[in-house]
């Protein structure tokens, strides 16, 4: 993407302020969006983003800067104003190039940008109509469609020289429930490092009508009671709960600063011995899948909690030096805007021994959240929230009536300890996930688990 | 290529190809950050950026693209991209471009504040991060010290003869800091936004950082129940911002909102007014006008408690046959033109936060709410949300609370407004509140 002059002459005039690592960062993004409501498009928008981003480590320091004008001329200005917040003590020079091949991760059948837009439309059209028809009292739906196509070319003073194309494409659904005085909403979104075959491998219209049966369900739901219960959660969307509580926490970002609740605990237990949780990089055409990370190093699987005790944390380039840890392959960012740093890729919590069945037979009373929406937490404190989309009262061992409106709280670590089943049924659902790097894909998941004491929130 | 060269470039060629109108809307900035870590920078950062988004009418519908290349071989792909948009969309939606008004006066720019040189900002930030380590006792580390220049340059061009532009700067500085106590951990954070550093007092930002983190030591939690509560500025304003869209004519004409057909009704308190001042004197979301060219004006959108006008685009206006309140904007450059508020507040009231506890005498004093972006449905107003502050008792600050959550409808809360604070909060969004005595709110703890 960049000539090998431009490049060598930007990295040394980066080395030449005293940096000892310089990177250069370079994207083109073609992105192409269709959103539908109530079966007709609302907006339909293409997008080239284009840009440079150039870092500079000082020991363990890091000076970031980028632009969209990647002229030499403007990328050794940038290189060189670095030089006004930090000096190094020693000039280094450039040393040879690497080249890296990267192995093909996520083979693409269809590529989007072939695709034609009115094709894409067609799909969300048919969904919409599917949901619209599930009950009379679905009163709007909302159906979209994205697609990236993104080329990314990662260099550095470490010799490294690497490119990787990534692809992206996602169907959102949302359809919602109105009564005369209430609303309530049901939304999936499936995607995938895939091309427009995602559109074979899902069934839209099934899709829609699920995302219609929860907000049917939610508007006949009554308000949840509050109060600390036990809860079970189910598999997919559920590890949002590990990606909150826990995910968060294991970053690099969080731990170097010593601003996480896990820092200094390796190799301790910091979860109940029947959890198991994995960050992996690797999956084939996962959503939070690539060859290599926003630093060029290839992504890989990686363990973080093994029958309750950690095991590693997710680490970049930079947050590594401060740690004296090698990078795990987990630095990502949203675009060039974003200097890279530590984060999570497709984080799950693995398989356990026991069945759903069994879980929900086991519990007497408590809360059974069928699917997570989203929530937040602070790695500071590990205090965390998640909103329940679709819950059910679990009663003598049985699901009973729907609760609307319920939230799950707690600190991370004592929900982990908490865990006291796992079940068998490991499903991985997609989200983006926001942090200081930007917006990333990332794949949430675990099977369906059971945290023995939860406080829930509600209004009943 | 120069702006505003490109500007016209692209819009004769695109009505070269075919369009019958076209806009060119540039967004282009500048931003300095120095994130310091124990006294040394750990992160600096500095860029420079632009782009274009281009909308035109191709064959009686409306096409959108955009790009950040700014070279003349991409102009082609923005013709071709929004020819192929323009398509797939309905001609009733066809968006009508607009050639301009007059414009009030905006004086949003300020040179200076760039001029301080480097190292003197990071002097600055050193300051902030001192005071706040030494602001409490209890102060273990810093969580964020960050202080930041940002410049935004907005610049419209269309066939219509319409070629407006103009830029704002702001300087801030952040930091949150980490008390603890033992095992238990709290976080206390304050900023500063503006246009003179002569306003920006470190030290001050910093104690408030350490002082409201250490404040949160020693919480515990309350029983479950209905509680009167203090809502403070700050929690106030991520309410109201999680909700601001409930007041666009977009939403409610969608069926989104539940605000559609009732201007003129009363629903809210009659002590709350709510205005959307985009020309609002050193406000942080003042613009001389929107994303579509519309001057920027000062409306009342709650007055004494009632709704008395939605917020408009020109589509959504047009639809209710209005004028535009000057509300249109995108989100960014790939963003079609919305809905937005500007400087979106509820008006202060006269009670002083003493007389809010006493007026209340037992309750809630809640300073923050957490997970807004999951634990609110912005259809239903309902929210559930975990929720941290102080246990007020006989109208005083009895002791700090943690874990729980607090659960309501927004819709509801504002008929629920018992008193308005005389403080003001504004959010670095251009948002804000005063703090708020409300009623009626339910509250998950042990």
């Amino acid at each position: 993407m960049l000539k090998k002059s431009v490049v060598e002459n930007t990295l040394s005039a980066a080395l030449g302020t005293g940096a000892d690592f310089a990177e250069i960062y370079m994207e083109q993004s073609k992105r192409s969006t269709i959103s539908v409501v109530n079966g007709r498009v609302e907006a339909a928008q293409s997008g080239m983003d284009y840009g440079i981003g150039i870092r500079l480590f000082f020991q363990n320091k890091a000076i970031y800067g980028f632009a969209n004008d990647t002229s030499e001329k403007n990328l050794i200005r940038i290189a060189r104003e670095a030089a006004a917040a930090a000096r190094g003590d020693r000039v280094y020079t450039l040393q040879g190039w690497r080249r890296m091949n990267m192995a093909c991760m996520n083979p693409i059948r269809i590529m989007p940008d072939e695709v034609e837009k009115r094709k894409k439309a067609e799909k969300l059209f048919l969904a919409a109509e599917a949901a619209k028809k599930y009950s009379d009292i679905i009163t709007q739906t909302k159906t979209g469609c994205l697609d990236i196509v993104k080329d990314v070319f990662i260099a550095n003073t470490d010799g490294l020289w690497a490119e990787e194309q990534r692809v992206r494409s996602r169907f959102t659904v949302e359809a919602i429930a109105s009564s005369a005085t209430e609303k309530q909403s049901g939304h999936l979104g499936p995607g995938g490092s895939l091309g427009f075959e995602l559109f074979e491998q899902i069934d839209v219209e099934e899709k829609a009508r699920e995302a219609a049966r929860i907000a049917v369900t939610m508007l006949g739901a009554k308000p949840c009671p509050a109060g600390r219960m036990p809860v079970v959660i189910d598999n997919g969307f559920g590890g949002v709960i590990f990606h909150e509580a826990c995910g968060h926490s294991l970053e690099a970002t969080a731990v170097a600063r010593n601003a996480s609740v896990f820092a200094g605990k390796m190799g301790e237990q910091i979860a109940s011995s029947v959890v198991t949780a994995i960050d992996d990089g690797t999956i084939p055409n996962g959503w939070g899948s690539a060859a290599m990370d926003d630093e060029g190093t290839p992504t890989q699987r990686n363990v973080l909690i093994e029958n309750g005790i950690l095991r590693s944390y997710l680490v970049d380039k930079l947050n590594g030096r401060r740690m004296g840890a090698k990078s795990t392959g987990s630095s990502r960012r949203e675009s060039y805007r974003f200097a890279p740093t530590s984060r999570m890729t497709n984080t799950f919590i693995d398989n356990g021994k026991s069945t759903p069945a069994e879980i929900i037979a086991n519990t007497d009373f408590g809360l059974y959240a069928k699917q997570m929406g989203g929530g937040s937490v602070d790695p500071a404190t590990g205090a965390f929230n998640f909103a329940v989309l679709e819950g059910y009262m679990i009663r003598d061992g049985k699901v009973a009536e729907p609760v609307r409106g319920a939230t799950l709280i707690g600190k991370g670590m004592e929900v982990l300890m908490k865990i006291d089943m796992v079940g068998n049924n490991l499903a991985r659902a997609q989200g983006m996930c926001g942090s200081i790097s930007g917006s990333i894909p990332t794949d949430v998941g675990q099977p369906m688990i059971r945290v023995k004491e939860m406080t829930v929130g509600g209004r009943g | 290529m120069e702006r505003q060269a490109l500007q016209k470039q692209i819009i004769d060629e695109a009505l070269k190809q075919g369009f019958t109108d076209c806009e060119v809307f540039y967004l282009g900035g500048e931003s300095f950050e120095v994130l310091l870590m124990e006294g040394e920078v750990s992160n600096y950062e500095n860029s420079s950026e632009g782009g274009i988004s281009f909308r035109g009418t191709y064959q009686g519908r409306t096409g959108y693209a955009s790009m950040e290349r700014l070279e003349e071989e991409s102009i082609d792909y923005v013709i071709q991209a929004a020819k192929e948009n323009a398509m797939l969309m309905p001609e009733e939606e066809c968006e009508d471009l607009f050639g301009g008004e007059a414009y009030p006066e905006f004086n949003g720019y300020y040179p200076e504040l760039e001029q301080v040189c480097v190292e003197k900002r990071i002097q600055l930030a050193k300051r902030m991060e001192e005071a706040a380590l030494n602001g409490a006792e209890s102060i273990a580390s810093l969580d964020y010290c960050v202080l930041g220049i940002g410049k935004r340059e907005v610049a419209i061009a269309n066939s219509l003869g319409l070629d407006i532009s103009y830029t704002k700067n702001f300087a801030s500085g952040y930091v949150s800091a980490i008390a603890r106590n033992g095992d238990e951990t709290k976080k206390g954070s304050a900023f500063w936004k503006g246009r003179d550093w002569g306003d920006f007092d470190p030290e001050e930002t910093g104690r408030k950082a350490a002082r409201r983190g250490a404040a949160l030591l020693g919480a515990g939690t309350v029983n479950s129940g209905t509680y009167t509560a203090v809502l403070d500025g700050k929690a106030m304003t991520s309410l109201l911002a999680a909700f601001s869209g409930i007041f666009f004519a977009e939403n409610a004409q969608k069926g989104f909102s539940l605000l559609k057909d009732r201007l003129g009704e009363k629903i809210a308190a009659s002590c709350v007014t709510l205005r959307d001042d985009a020309l609002l004197e050193g406000g942080y979301a003042s613009v001389p006008f929107d994303s579509e060219g519309v001057a920027g004006k000062n409306k009342g959108v709650i007055q004494e408690g009632c709704l008395k006008t939605l917020l408009y685009n020109r589509k959504s206006a047009k639809k209710d046959g209005v004028a535009s309140t000057g509300n249109g904007f995108k989100a960014g450059l790939t963003a079609p033109v919305k809905t937005a508020c500007t400087n979106f507040y509820i008006q202060k009231g006269d009670k002083s936060l003493e007389e809010l506890f006493g007026q209340m005498e037992n309750g809630l004093y809640i300073t923050d709410f957490m997970g807004l972006h999951a634990g609110t449905n912005a259809v239903s107003g309902d929210f559930s949300l975990s929720a941290e502050g102080f246990i007020v008792e006989n109208g005083k600050i009895e002791k700090p609370v943690e874990q729980i959550t607090i659960a309501g409808n927004f819709y509801t809360l504002l008929l629920d407004i018992l008193a308005m604070g005389e403080d003001m909060y504004f959010a670095a969004s251009g948002k804000g509140s005063p703090s708020v005595l409300v009623k009626n709110i339910s509250v998950a703890g042990k």
